[in-house]
C-alpha cells in the first residue's frame, strides 16, 4: 500500500473513530425509546472500512475510553465502563466489526450482502453483550434478553436499513 | 536560475477525470516578492498552488525549487514551501494549540527541547502563547488562521503560501491576518496569495498573477494589471476604481 | 497534587487500585470511598457535580442492586407478587453497585486530573513493547480523532438546522429521519477529511516522529508505594 493511501485510511480510520464516540451522543427520538447511533457507526465503519482498518477503528476507540477519555456513553470512560454491565455490547463490537466487514468483503460490497453482514454483526454485539449483563446483574436469561436485547431489535432493524443505503451512496464518494 | 527560489517550467496538470487543470504554465518566483494569485472560481489557482508544495505533480515540465526538482526530492520542498489551506477548520491536526504548531517538527523527528523552544517562540511571536492549552476548534476564526500559520512558520519555510486567507473572516480578523502576513513578507518570506479578493491585499504586492482557464494570462505589477482586472472575473480596488491610485487597506 | 504527576505512573496507580476493587469487602469499599473524597477534596473538584455527570451510570448501578437483592436465593426478608428479596441478595446487590461506584469515581479522578493529550502520549508509551501495533500512529489518530469530535458536533447541529429551517423534522420514516442527518454529516465530515490528508502531507507526515514528553513531578514513587499499599490493604481487609 502507498504512502498516501495508507495516510488517507488513517485520517479515514480516526474519523469513524469519532463518529463512534460522537454516536453515543446523538439519538433520534422516534416512539418512547430514542435510538442511539453508535452501533450503526460500528457497523458502517465495518463496511466502509474493511476488516483490518475497521478492527483498529474500534480497537482505538475502546483504547482511549479505556484510557480514561469521555467518549463511552453518558460522558464517561474507564475501566469502570468498559468492565461494567454493559460493557459486554462495548467489547462485542471487536468481533462485530471483523465479521461484518469480512462478510460485506467477501460477499461482494451490495447492499444485500451489507444487510446480511450487519444483521449478523449485530447479534454478534448481543451475543457478547447480554451473557455480560446477565453475569453481572444475576438475572436469568429470559431477563437479560428482555431489558438487554428485545427493547432495541427494532431500532437496529431501521438502523441497518439506514446504513445499507448510506453505505451505498457514501462508497462512491470516498473512493476507496 | 539560482536567483529565483521557485522556477516552473511548462507544467501541464490533468485530472482522472480528464478535466485540464493547468496548462503550459511557466513562471519565475524571485526571494522576497510579495505575489498575488487572482482569477475567479475555478481559474485554476488551487491547482496550481499545490503544485508548489508537491500535493500535485505536473503530468509535463518541471518545478524547481531552490534549484531541486520536486518530483524528487518532496520533503525538501515541503520544508521550503509552507502552504496555508482555504479552510483553516480542516488543517488542523492536535487537540491543542501547542500540539498543532509542533506538529510538523515531529513529523522531521525534531528533538523534543528543540520543538518546545521553537513553538514557544512563534507562538509569542503571533500573540498566540496564552493560548497554547486551549482546543483549536474555540478559537475565533482569524486565530484559527494564525494558528495555521504558526503550524507552518515552525517549519522556517522560506515561501509560504496562502489560499484564500481572507475566506470566513471578519473585518478584526481580516486585520489580524493581514499584518501578520505584511511582517513575514517584510522579515524576508516570499509570499504567494490566491485570492479573488485582491483589494485587501493589493498595496502591498509587488506582483499579480492573473489566471484563467489553467493558464497565466496577465503578470506583472499591480499598477499594470489593475486597470485589467475585471475583464478576468476579479473586481478593482475601488480607490483605483475612482481614480485614487492604490490605497493601503490597512491603515 | 494529582494534576503534575506523570501521567503513566497515575495510569498505573488507577489500574491498581481498580482491580484490587474487584475483591474488595464492604468495610475496604467505605474505606477507599473515604479516601477518593480525600482525593476529590485535595484537588478541588466538585463532587456533586461529577456525581451529576454520571447519574445514568448510578441509576444502573441502582437497576443492578434490586437485579441482585431479587435474584439471589437464600433468607427471605420479605416478598411481593412472588419474588422475594432476601438477605445475601440486598448484601451482594449492595457490594456489586458500590464496587463500580467506586471504580467509576476513580476513572473520574484521573481524566478529570488528565489533559487528553497526556492520555495519548501514555497511550503510545504503553502500547509500545506490544508487538504489530504502530504505537506513533494510533497516537496521531488519536489526537485526530479527537479534533475530528468538536467539528461533528458542530456540523450535526448544523444539519439538523437547516433540515428544522425546511419542516423536516415532520419526516415520520424513521428511516429517512437517520439517512438525512447521517448521510450529510458523513459526507461533509469526509470531505474535510480528504483536505486534511492534503494539510498532513504538505507538513511532511510521516510515521517515525519525535517521541511524546513526560514532565516527572519527583513524587512518582511516593504515590506509587501508597498505591500499592492501599490496593494490598483493600484486597485483605
Ligand atoms: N480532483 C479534481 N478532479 C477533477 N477536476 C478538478 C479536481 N480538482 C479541481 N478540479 C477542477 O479544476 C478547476 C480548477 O479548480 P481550482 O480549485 O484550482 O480553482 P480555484 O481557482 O482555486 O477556484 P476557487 O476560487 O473556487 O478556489 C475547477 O474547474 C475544478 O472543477
Ligand atoms: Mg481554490
Amino acid at each position: 500500500m502507498n504512502n498516501s493511501k495508507q495516510l488517507k485510511m488513517t485520517v479515514y480510520t480516526s474519523l469513524f473513530v469519532a463518529f463512534i464516540a460522537i454516536g453515543a451522543f446523538i439519538s433520534i427520538p422516534i416512539g418512547p425509546v430514542p435510538i442511539v447511533l453508535q452501533n450503526m457507526f460500528v457497523l458502517l465503519a465495518a463496511i466502509i472500512l474493511g476488516p483490518v482498518w475497521g478492527l483498529a477503528c474500534v480497537a482505538i476507540y475502546l483504547l482511549i475510553g479505556l484510557a480514561g477519555l469521555p467518549v463511552f456513553a453518558g460522558g464517561t470512560s474507564g475501566i469502570g465502563k468498559l468492565f461494567g454491565p454493559t460493557g459486554g455490547y462495548l467489547l462485542g463490537y471487536l468481533p462485530c466489526v471483523f465479521v461484518t466487514a469480512g462478510i460485506s468483503k467477501g460477499l461482494g460490497k451490495k447492499m444485500s450482502s451489507d444487510i446480511i453482514a450487519m444483521v449478523i454483526g449485530s447479534l454478534i454485539i448481543y451475543a457478547a453483550g447480554v451473557p455480560w449483563l446477565k453475569v453481572v446483574t444475576a438475572m436469568t436469561y429470559g431477563k437479560a434478553l428482555a431489558v438487554g436485547m428485545y427493547p432495541f431489535l427494532i431500532g437496529d432493524v431501521l438502523k441497518i436499513i439506514a446504513a445499507a443505503f448510506i453505505a451505498k451512496t457514501l462508497r462512491p464518494v470516498i473512493k476507496l | 536560475m539560482t536567483k529565483n527560489i521557485i522556477d516552473i517550467n511548462a507544467i501541464c496538470h490533468t485530472f482522472a477525470d480528464g478535466y485540464i487543470g493547468l496548462k503550459n504554465i511557466s513562471v519565475s518566483i524571485s526571494k522576497g516578492e510579495f505575489i498575488i494569485l487572482a482569477g475567479k472560481n475555478g481559474s485554476g489557482k488551487t491547482t496550481f498552488l499545490r503544485h508548489l508544495n508537491g500535493l500535485l505533480l505536473p503530468d509535463s515540465g518541471v518545478i524547481f525549487v531552490k534549484g531541486l526538482d520536486v518530483s524528487k526530492h518532496l520533503v525538501q520542498t515541503r520544508k521550503t514551501v509552507g502552504m496555508v489551506f482555504q479552510d483553516a477548520d480542516t488543517q488542523i491536526v492536535g487537540d491543542t494549540v501547542f500540539d498543532e504548531v509542533a506538529f510538523g517538527l515531529e513529523n522531521l523527528k525534531v528533538k523534543r527541547a528543540e520543538i518546545n523552544k521553537k513553538v514557544t517562540l512563534i507562538l509569542e511571536d503571533l500573540n498566540l502563547f496564552h493560548l497554547k492549552d486551549r482546543s483549536p476548534s474555540t478559537l475565533s476564526g482569524g486565530e484559527k488562521r494564525k494558528l495555521a500559520i504558526a503550524g507552518i512558520l515552525v517549519m522556517d519555510p522560506e515561501v509560504i503560501v496562502f489560499d484564500e486567507p481572507f475566506s470566513n473572516l471578519d473585518y478584526p480578523g481580516t486585520i489580524q491576518v493581514l499584518s501578520t502576513i505584511i511582517d513575514l513578507n517584510r522579515s524576508g518570506h516570499t509570499i504567494i496569495i490566491a485570492t479573488h479578493d485582491v483589494e485587501t491585499v493589493i498595496c502591498e504586492a509587488t506582483r499579480i498573477i492573473m489566471m484563467e482557464d489553467g493558464q497565466i494570462k496577465k503578470d506583472g505589477t499591480p499598477d499594470c494589471i489593475v486597470k485589467h482586472l475585471e475583464s478576468f472575473g476579479v473586481r478593482q480596488p475601488c480607490s483605483s476604481k475612482f481614480g485614487m491610485g492604490l490605497q493601503p487597506w490597512l491603515s | 497534587m494529582l494534576h503534575l504527576l506523570d501521567v503513566r505512573c497515575k495510569f498505573l496507580m488507577m489500574c491498581l487500585v481498580s482491580m484490587s476493587m474487584l475483591s474488595a469487602q464492604v468495610f475496604a469499599c467505605f474505606f477507599y470511598f473515604l479516601v477518593l473524597l480525600f482525593f476529590f477534596k485535595k484537588t478541588g473538584l466538585n463532587i456533586f457535580a461529577t456525581l451529576n455527570s454520571i447519574k445514568y451510570f448510578i441509576l444502573f448501578l441502582f437497576f443492578i442492586f434490586a437485579a441482585r437483592a431479587l435474584a439471589l436465593k437464600g433468607d427471605s426478608l420479605f416478598s411481593f407478587y412472588g419474588l422475594s428479596v432476601t438477605k445475601q441478595g440486598l448484601n451482594d446487590g449492595f457490594l456489586v453497585a458500590f464496587r463500580f461506584f467506586l471504580v467509576m469515581l476513580t476513572g473520574l479522578l484521573f481524566s478529570s486530573t488528565t489533559k487528553p493529550s497526556s492520555v495519548k502520549s501514555a497511550v503510545q508509551w504503553f502500547l509500545k513493547p506490544v508487538p504489530f501495533v504502530p504505537e506513533k500512529r494510533v497516537a496521531v489518530m488519536i489526537s485526530l480523532s479527537l479534533s475530528f469530535m468538536p467539528v461533528i458536533l458542530k456540523q450535526a447541529k448544523e444539519v439538523s438546522e437547516a433540515q428544522k429551517a425546511r419542516c423536516g423534522d415532520l419526516q415520520k420514516n424513521p428511516i429517512k429521519r437517520i439517512i438525512r442527518l447521517v448521510l450529510p454529516l458523513l459526507k461533509k465530515t469526509f470531505l474535510s477529511a480528504d483536505y486534511l490528508v492534503l494539510a498532513m502531507e504538505s507538513r511532511c507526515y510521516s510515521d517515525d516522529r519525535t517521541d511524546p514528553e513526560f514532565t516527572p513531578s519527583g513524587k512518582e514513587f511516593f504515590f506509587f508505594a501508597g498505591s500499592v499499599v492501599l490496593s494490598l490493604s483493600l484486597v485483605c481487609l
